[in-house]
């Protein structure tokens, strides 16, 4: 492989970065050249080293000797010197997956931590400034919020938002350094990712260099001008972003096309009605008429707080429920917990797979029969044999890559906890399964066995209802997607669906804004 | 080194870190190792073992120093004369009754992620009420052991109900609870202790010894026993633990969470009225002044015992040997001419040790969790 030569155009240059953990080789002397004021995409799979590379960019792991980093026309720097004081230095400036912000300290704290706090006489903190520099942050990045807001208060996006502001607050006029963003939308509608990219593009004209790294195709090649792709810790490729198409980043990825990725339509779905709702009400939802046929996956397409997640809790009877019928199976179904919902049959699964999903520090067996533990206490005394191998069998139906069933889940892939999740219901058999974002922070192979496994229950007689974000997502993976949109369902649309149409219907202003809910 | 055929196949490869993170496990099941489509990640041979070694010195560090503190104190010059002697040795394990099964019950409720600092006090009151039904009142021996039980429970079942209906931190309500019922001790007993009409089946239990092991020790095998069932071989036990794990995700399970967390308080005063039983049954006296230590040394206790056999996770082996831990080297100092005050000093200590320790195991998982996101 040729060295990388580190020009004037170049704002940062890796050569031969290598990382072994524990004897295994997550990155494999990666060469990687950024160019100045470009969007340099950074591609690929979970555990395909792109994670590993930004640790080892931020300074906070530290890679195998042997390796340069060069920034701008500086002399290299080996690794083994890098640290996290050298990267900010250099003007390297980060967004991790999960930003390390502060729930309970305001916005005005959450940024002075990123910075300083301003201060007045006697070292006090200058609230006055320190509030008033906040302000005019948050307005200059659309963040409707007061400076005094505790960021617990508000939704995620607009954490991680604030989280992107911190890294970019002292930098706005550098046109040297590095903006590194780690899945920066991984939790943002598509109306306000669309708000950022635009942001971030008006920074690399200003001369901003961006390193960006996300698992979603569509951004990456509305945003990026260049794209490296890596798979099993080596670079695949870095290519011009211009008349890419989504396909072809797929087929690097995951090295095998997209017609496989996701798996056809089924055959038929019958007229069955597994579960009617009508006239649902409560939170943010005025009257939800849903049909939802047997054996189908009908895609609720609505932004972020249009109560597209509310309606899933309130189906499983997590979330309070003013008005409305639904019946399921023909019978009347109101669930008042979630143990009414999954006794009815009934299975959901949650958003946030960390926080109300996973049992992390329990092993992935306890996590897959968890909620159902009495099932295997018979005569005083726990099956626990009958528990693994049900596990055992579990992990084999639902391709799930784990070393043992004892291992603690948290030591799993984001693909594999989650399939870890979908499993813990599916081996019930549910007659309606609820799935909010199943794919959220999975790469796409496993997005694509997630999807094999939606489809093989709706095959043995499961009704799916599926909540994404993505809307190519969405229309690739229902039969029938139902817009969701100011508090009501405002069209169903059939097979073949069109996600410009989804984005466009999603997004429409409400037709009736002034209307008054009943 | 890694030793892996190129090019890969085809399939999207997740995350071998994770599996590395996972690698003990191969070597100590005979689980199947379950990957599809993939070779099995290459290991050296070496660094197999070497992760082998380091999962048993973790697991069993707290074993090693117990036996190293044993075989210490047994070859001291000036311990040795008084420590490894069979009367020693049983006042030492007899010593550590009361406050093993108050670890132990403490154990259901941390299991659950709560807290009891009132479990001492708990006992104590236990202890003080039954002393002054048989004294005062003249009830029977076992209806005074019940009557003990049972107010256990009942304050236990008080603890439990204003943790969950109140949804306050169980780590202030149940200081409270524990400062008012030293101050019911206070007002009921008028601080006098309770020496006579004690029964005699009571005071021979605290100083009998059945095969050569003391009574009040088989109470607490039994109890270790019970909680260990309950714990691990319980769907309740389970549900603990999954609601110590993620309490949102537990209620999505359909667990009763908060109906678990009262009766885990319920079941946690049960055992802290046994223990103040068993203090009766030693002391052979009512005493209203309550070891201030107690609930500490319980916390030290299970804390310590997380960090061994399953490590990060609260457990009954481990808790059983973080107590022998701490009776080994107090009884041993003492006997080293060491004064008293080493009892709370050395307790102490070993909590902020084992709090420092948990602290660095999980800082350890919070690294193989960033790991996995490579």
């Amino acid at each position: 492989m040729p060295a990388v030569m580190a020009g004037p155009r170049t704002a940062l240059a890796v050569r031969g970065l290598s990382k072994t953990y524990a004897g295994h080789l997550a990155l494999d002397s990666l060469f990687l050249q950024i160019r100045t004021g470009e969007i340099h995409a950074l591609l690929g799979g979970n555990g395909s080293g792109k994670s590993t590379t930004i640790k080892i960019l931020a300074g906070v792991v530290p890679a195998d000797p042997g390796g340069e980093i060069v920034l701008g026309g500086e002399d290299p720097v080996g690794v083994h010197d890098w640290t996290p004081a050298k990267a900010h230095a250099a003007g390297l400036r980060f967004v991790h997956q999960q930003p390390a912000v502060f729930p309970e300290l305001s916005i005005a704290e959450n940024l002075a931590l990123g910075a300083e706090f301003p201060r007045g006489a006697g070292g006090r903190v200058d609230w006055r400034a320190l509030n008033a520099r906040t302000a005019e942050l948050l307005e200059r990045y659309e963040i409707h919020a007061s400076p005094k807001t505790p960021l617990a208060a508000l939704r995620a996006a607009d954490r991680c938002r604030v989280a992107i502001v911190r890294a970019l607050q002292d930098r706005d006029d550098a046109d040297s350094g590095v903006l590194v963003l780690d899945e920066p939308t991984a939790a943002l509608p598509a109306a306000e990712v669309e708000h950022l990219l635009d942001a971030l593009r008006g920074y690399a004209e200003a001369g901003q260099t961006i390193l960006y790294v996300s698992h979603r195709l569509d951004e990456v090649l509305s945003v990026a001008d260049r794209v490296t792709v890596l798979r099993d810790g080596r670079k695949v490729d870095t290519v011009e972003a211009d008349g890419l198409r989504e396909a072809d980043l797929i087929e690097m990825i995951v090295g095998r096309p997209l017609d496989r990725v996701f798996p056809a339509p089924p055959v038929e779905t019958t007229e069955d009605a597994a579960m009617t709702i009508r006239g649902l009400r409560g939170g943010p939802l005025h009257g939800i008429d849903l049909t939802l046929r047997k054996g189908e996956v009908l895609g609720i397409a609505g932004l972020l707080g249009s109560g597209r997640s509310e309606l899933l809790r309130m189906l499983f009877g997590a979330y309070a429920v003013d008005g409305g019928s639904v019946t399921l199976d023909g019978e009347d179904y109101e669930p008042t917990s979630p143990q009414a919902a999954m006794k009815a049959g009934v299975a959901y699964v949650p958003e946030d797979r960390q926080a109300d999903a996973l049992l992390c520090g329990e092993s992935v067996r306890h996590n897959l029969t968890a909620g159902q533990e009495a099932s295997y206490f018979r005569k005083f005394l726990y099956r626990h044999r009958l528990e693994r191998s049900d596990a055992h069998r579990s992990i084999g139906d639902f391709l799930i890559r784990v070393v043992s069933d004892t291992q603690p889940v948290e030591t799993l892939s984001g693909g594999n906890q989650q399939k870890v999740v979908m499993a813990r219901w599916l081996r019930r058999r549910p007659k309606v399964l609820l799935l909010d974002e199943p794919t959220q922070g999975v790469d796409v192979g496993a997005r694509a066995e997630i999807y094999q496994l939606i489809r093989r229950a709706t095959e043995q007689g499961t009704s799916v209802i599926l909540v994404v974000s993505e809307p190519e997502e969405l229309a690739h993976a229902s039969d029938r997607v139902a817009v969701l949109r100011g508090g009501r369902i405002t069209t169903v649309v059939e097979r073949p669906i069109d996600a410009h149409k989804l984005t466009e219907l999603m997004n429409a202003a409400p037709p009736n804004v002034g209307e008054a809910s009943p | 080194m890694t030793t892996r055929s190129r090019p890969r196949p085809e399939t999207a490869v997740d995350d071998m870190p994770a599996q590395r993170a996972g690698d003990p496990a191969v070597v100590a099941t005979d689980v199947p190792v379950v990957v599809q489509t993939e070779e099995p990640p290459a290991r050296s041979a070496a660094s197999t073992v070497g992760a082998f070694g380091g999962r048993v010195l973790r697991q069993y560090s707290l074993v090693f120093l117990l036996v190293a503190s044993f075989v210490l104190y047994s070859t001291w010059g000036k311990t040795s004369s008084v420590f490894l002697t069979g009367d020693s040795l049983r006042v030492m394990v007899a010593g550590q009754a009361v406050i093993g099964v108050l670890t132990l019950g403490i154990l259901v409720t941390m299991v659950a992620g709560n807290f009891d600092l009132s479990v001492g006090n708990i006992a104590g009151l236990s202890q003080i009420m039954t002393a002054t039904l048989y004294a005062k009142h003249g009830w029977g021996l076992w209806p005074g052991i019940i009557a003990g039980i049972v107010i256990g429970g009942f304050v236990g079942g008080i603890n439990g109900v204003l943790v969950t209906v109140l949804r306050v931190d169980p780590f202030i309500i149940t200081l409270g609870t524990a400062s008012a019922i030293l101050g019911f001790i206070d007002w009921y007993t008028k601080d006098q202790s309770i020496v006579n009409g004690i029964p005699a089946g009571i005071t021979n239990f605290g100083r009998d010894n059945f095969l050569g092991v003391p009574d009040i020790v088989w109470v607490l095998a039994l109890v270790a026993l019970v909680i260990y069932y309950l714990l691990e071989h319980t769907p309740y036990g389970r549900n603990l633990h999954a609601i110590g794990s993620n309490r949102a995700a537990a209620r999505l399970l359909g667990i009763r969470v908060e109906r678990s967390i009262a009766i885990a308080f319920v079941i946690n005063g049960i055992f802290a009225g046994i223990a103040g039983v068993l203090m009766l049954a030693r002391a052979g006296a009512g005493n209203p002044q309550i070891p201030p230590t107690l609930a500490l040394t319980a916390l030290a206790g299970a804390f310590l015992g997380a960090a061994s056999f399953k490590v990060g996770r609260l457990n009954v082996p481990g808790t059983i040997v973080a107590l022998l831990f701490l009776a080994v080297n107090i009884t041993g100092l003492q006997y080293a001419g060491v004064a008293n005050w080493i009892n709370e000093m050395f307790t102490g200590l070993s909590l902020i040790f084992a709090i420092a320790l948990a602290a660095v195991l999980s800082k350890e998982r919070t690294v193989k969790k960033t790991r996995k996101t490579a």
